[in-house]
């Protein structure tokens, strides 16, 4: 046996033990069961842009709003926004991130990576990195399929827009990471982070967006915003009121904000994972 | 000689209950067992061990160090908890070897460490099997297999032997036993005595939080000298013996079973010494057996816990 | 005989009779969550709608002298209102109560000892469906027919019920569809997973991502007409009809019953496969 092995002089650093804990969760995550319902539930959206396409491809006069046509670019930014950006991103970040840690303490095998020579927050980075991996694996294959399946209709080109899925992708993912990195932190230090997980994405998000002031700011979603290509779509009251108090960052000011978010979340979920005591049920 | 493991005034309440009250302890190298009944604070104290809680008081240092957020001393320590919880859809190599990854050596490494403890369990037909189709006594083993892995020179051990059939169990406590002699020390739970007992005469018995007693079991079963000792005598005639003992202080009670005497004596050396002289003097017949049921771990741990 | 026998005796007593151990596990269960302060909290937050309507209604009753009085007049539709301000707290009692139902008891391997007792799986049901819809009638229910008394008492007449004599029968109709709906659904989910978390999420997905694919749909379409795929659309369709408000969808109500009759039924066929002593694993 080797005397590396046997030394105790230094601890480990955390991006290395973090890739191993990667790759140990990944395969994991990827291939359970909640995955899997995940990946279903991610062909819904492709199942829409394949029933709109059909319904197009039968009615030559296409789709109208209010006697305009639209094209299919619209309808990808409508789904981009009603779907994507509103529900399954938040709810992806909320169901992973609250159960990075809480997955491995309700399965009791936390314990198994606690007593490894890594630092505790190399494995919540671990299988923050794993999480996000996962998510981006299941959502951009998803979003890709809608855009070539919707830009089509009404005429529109692939070609042309295709820089712009390109930007929806990026901001999918950064999204997905940032939503993440904050549910990561919610379920590292409270007893019931899915409720307080919904009430923040469905709940809070929503209702601050509405007032004017500097609340907004506490949102995820107000710098997302400055991220979409797509104009929100009107379709209900809430939309209209956020339309006319919108307040949108510049880009630059908004991708520098997530990250310092998302550096921030990690940072202080790491530090929380360091010093609690997880105390399994017997 | 410093203690594996050292506990200073060493305490650990959640919320308004008690886990662990004021232990100060010294566990040598060796195999020591940690003995209690459900309750008594065993979890708790190997928790501390192995740093997965802090102390609510006092200090713990194992190998020298505090243990609590220093993850480098995993290197050295290799921890079998006790619940029975795996990555099931992983085989047994898979998953031994991706956990001894997380000790930093290169996968060829991880995957040649896993392979050989998992043939020090004798697992090694089932290692490419999923753990989800493993029995109960195979869980335990992988389990054991993580933990030595790494050739770490501490094991801990918590109910390792929870759940398996006789014939695994031998097994088991024989592995533990060629373990101890190989260098390395382990601690093992168990509430389960003779289990503790074929391990190891070293134990450290808890109860309520508190440590009851430390140390060797026969060593502790003479200190307890206020406790009446029994020695259980097959003679053929019993009676005749029993007038003899009866004109001696030291004995404090006497009963007869079927051709038996049973005495209780209070200083049980001076009893021996008579009993040697009487025996060999054939003086009240011939003495066929004598034996101490109480000079075990049962009869220690039965006596200190009621009392 | 002078030396009794202090061995077992067997029971002697009066025993229920048989069909009530649903009560049983009722009782408990309701006992669990009312010990829980975070859950009489959230119990008590879902009442300050009423009281804020109190206020309301006494105003109207009271301040007659300032003029925007009769603005703040209660009608069918502030009942109609109220109820559905309500749902949120619905969906929040349901997931916190609701979630780990059956979900724990199929983690901790509770439903072989359940069901090995002198209790059928109906009853194990009917035990489990009681707790959730005991609190759901708490947050529905029972604060609109104390605003109606509360309503009559700050009139001091029966002028406003009797005018509206249907609210009674509508408050509880509506009530008892909105909570037999909310239970049924997340029981059957709750008897899908171990994790309370996983079917948290899922109850979630079947709310928002109903109403947001509901949302594309009317956004490419602008037609209310497929609002019977959104679960909280169908259910606002039958509260309109109830209340004797205009139908806010396109969507005839009998199919928006029927949509709602059918969530009841597959949860119904979902609840009766999942509910076993022993799962066989092919």
């Amino acid at each position: 046996m080797s005397d590396a092995v046997r030394s105790t002089a230094a601890t480990p650093g955390v991006l290395p033990s973090a890739v191993r804990i990667f790759d140990l969760s990944l395969g994991q995550m990827l291939w359970s069961r909640r995955s899997v319902f995940l990946g279903v539930l991610l062909g819904g959206p492709v199942l829409m842009a394949i029933a709109l396409r059909i319904v197009d491809t039968l009615h030559a006069s296409g789709f109208k709003v209010n006697g305009a046509a639209i094209g299919g670019s619209a309808i990808f930014g409508m789904m981009v926004w009603l779907l994507f950006i509103r529900f399954i991103v938040p709810v992806l970040g909320v169901f992973y991130g609250t159960s990075l840690i809480a997955d491995e303490v309700d399965d009791k095998t936390i314990t198994y990576l606690f007593t490894r020579p890594i630092p505790r927050r190399s494995v919540l980075l671990g299988k923050y990195l794993a999480y996000l991996a996962c998510t981006v694996l299941l959502v951009l294959p998803s979003v890709m399929l809608v855009f070539f399946l919707l830009v089509p209709i009404g005429g529109g080109r692939i070609g042309e827009a295709f820089p712009s899925l390109l930007t929806d992708l990026g901001m999918l993912a950064v999204g997905l990471a940032s939503y993440g990195a904050v549910f990561a932190l919610v379920g590292t230090m409270l007893k019931r982070p899915l409720v307080v997980g919904l009430v923040f994405a469905f709940g809070w998000e929503p209702a601050v967006l509405l007032f004017p002031g500097y609340l907004k700011r506490l949102t995820v979603a107000y710098y997302m915003q400055a991220l979409v290509t797509h104009e929100m779509p009107q379709d209900s009251a809430v939309s209209v009121l956020l339309q006319v108090f919108h307040e949108v960052p510049s880009v630059t000011t908004s991708l520098l904000c997530l990250a310092g978010i998302i550096v921030l979340t990690l940072w202080l979920a790491g530090r929380a994972v360091e010093r609690r005591e997880y105390v399994l049920e017997q | 000689m410093a203690g594996l493991v050292v506990a200073d005034h060493l305490s650990k309440w959640y919320g308004q209950v008690i886990g662990l009250n004021d232990v100060s302890v010294t566990v040598p190298s060796g195999i020591t067992g940690l003995l209690g009944p459900n309750g008594a604070g065993k979890s708790t104290f190997m928790k501390l061990i192995t740093g997965q809680l802090k102390p609510s008081k006092g200090s713990i240092t194992v190998l020298g160090e505090p243990i609590w957020q220093n993850p480098g001393l995993y290197h050295r320590i290799g921890f079998c908890p006790e619940q029975d919880t795996f990555y099931d859809r992983m085989t047994g190599l898979e998953w031994v070897t991706s956990l001894v990854r997380l000790n930093g050596v290169t996968d060829t490494e991880a995957a040649a460490m896993a392979a050989r403890a998992i043939e020090d369990v004798e697992l090694t037909d089932a290692a490419d099997k999923k753990i989800g189709a493993y029995s109960k006594g195979m869980r335990q083993r992988i389990k054991m297999a993580q933990a030595l892995a790494h050739n770490p020179e501490l094991l801990i051990l918590d109910e390792p032997l929870s759940g398996m059939d006789p014939i695994a169990r031998r097994k088991t406590i024989r592995m533990i036993k060629d373990w101890g002699r190989a260098g390395k020390s382990v601690i093992v739970s168990s509430h389960i005595l003779h289990e503790i007992e074929s391990m190891t005469a070293n134990i450290l018995l808890i109860n309520q939080g508190r440590i009851l007693a430390e140390g060797n079991v026969h060593q502790i079963r003479d200190l307890i000298d206020e406790h009446p000792h029994t020695v259980h005598i097959k003679a053929d005639h019993t009676r005749a013996l029993a007038r003899e003992f009866l004109g001696h202080d030291d004995v404090l009670s006497l009963k007869f079973e079927e051709g038996a005497v049973v005495v209780q004596t209070g200083r049980p050396d001076a009893f021996y010494t008579r009993l040697t002289d009487l025996a060999a003097s054939g003086e009240h017949g011939a003495i066929h057996e004598v034996m101490s049921p109480d000079d075990n771990l049962q009869a220690v741990f039965q006596y200190l816990v009621k009392a | 005989m002078p030396i009794h026998d202090q061995g077992y005796r067997r029971y002697g007593g009066n025993k229920a009779r048989t069909g009530t151990g649903w009560m049983v596990i009722a009782r408990a269960g309701i006992r669990t969550f009312l010990s829980k302060r975070a859950f009489l909290g959230l119990l008590l937050v879902s009442w300050l709608p009423f009281f804020v309507r109190a206020v309301q209604f006494y105003a109207a009753a009271n301040l007659t002298s300032i003029p925007q009085a009769s603005m703040l007049a209660p009608s069918a539709e502030t009942f109609r209102q109220f109820l559905e301000q309500q749902q949120t707290f619905v969906f929040f009692v349901t997931v916190y109560v609701g979630a780990g139902l059956i979900a724990n008891d199929r983690r901790a391997n509770a439903l072989q000892i359940y069901l090995s007792k002198p209790l059928t799986r109906a009853e194990y049901i009917l035990g489990k469906l009681v707790i959730l819809m005991t609190f759901l009638t708490l947050v529905t229910w029972l604060p609109a027919i104390v605003l109606l008394i509360v309503q009559i008492a700050f009139a001091g007449n029966f002028t406003f019920f009797s005018n509206n004599i249907f609210l009674f029968p509508a408050i509880t109709l509506f009530a008892f569809i909105e909570v037999v709906l909310a239970s049924a659904t997340m029981l059957a989910l709750s008897s899908l997973s171990k994790s309370s978390r996983y079917v948290a999420i899922l109850y979630a997905a079947v709310i928002f991502f109903t109403q947001a694919v509901y949302g594309v749909l009317y956004a490419v379409t602008r037609s209310t007409a497929l609002s019977w795929l959104s679960f909280s659309a169908n259910l606002a369709q039958m509260g309109d009809l109830i209340f004797r408000q205009p139908l806010k969808y396109d969507t005839p109500w009998p199919v928006s019953l029927l949509m709602i009759v059918a969530i009841i039924a597959v949860s119904a066929v979902i609840l009766e496969r999942r509910v076993r002593g022993v799962e066989v694993v092919a």
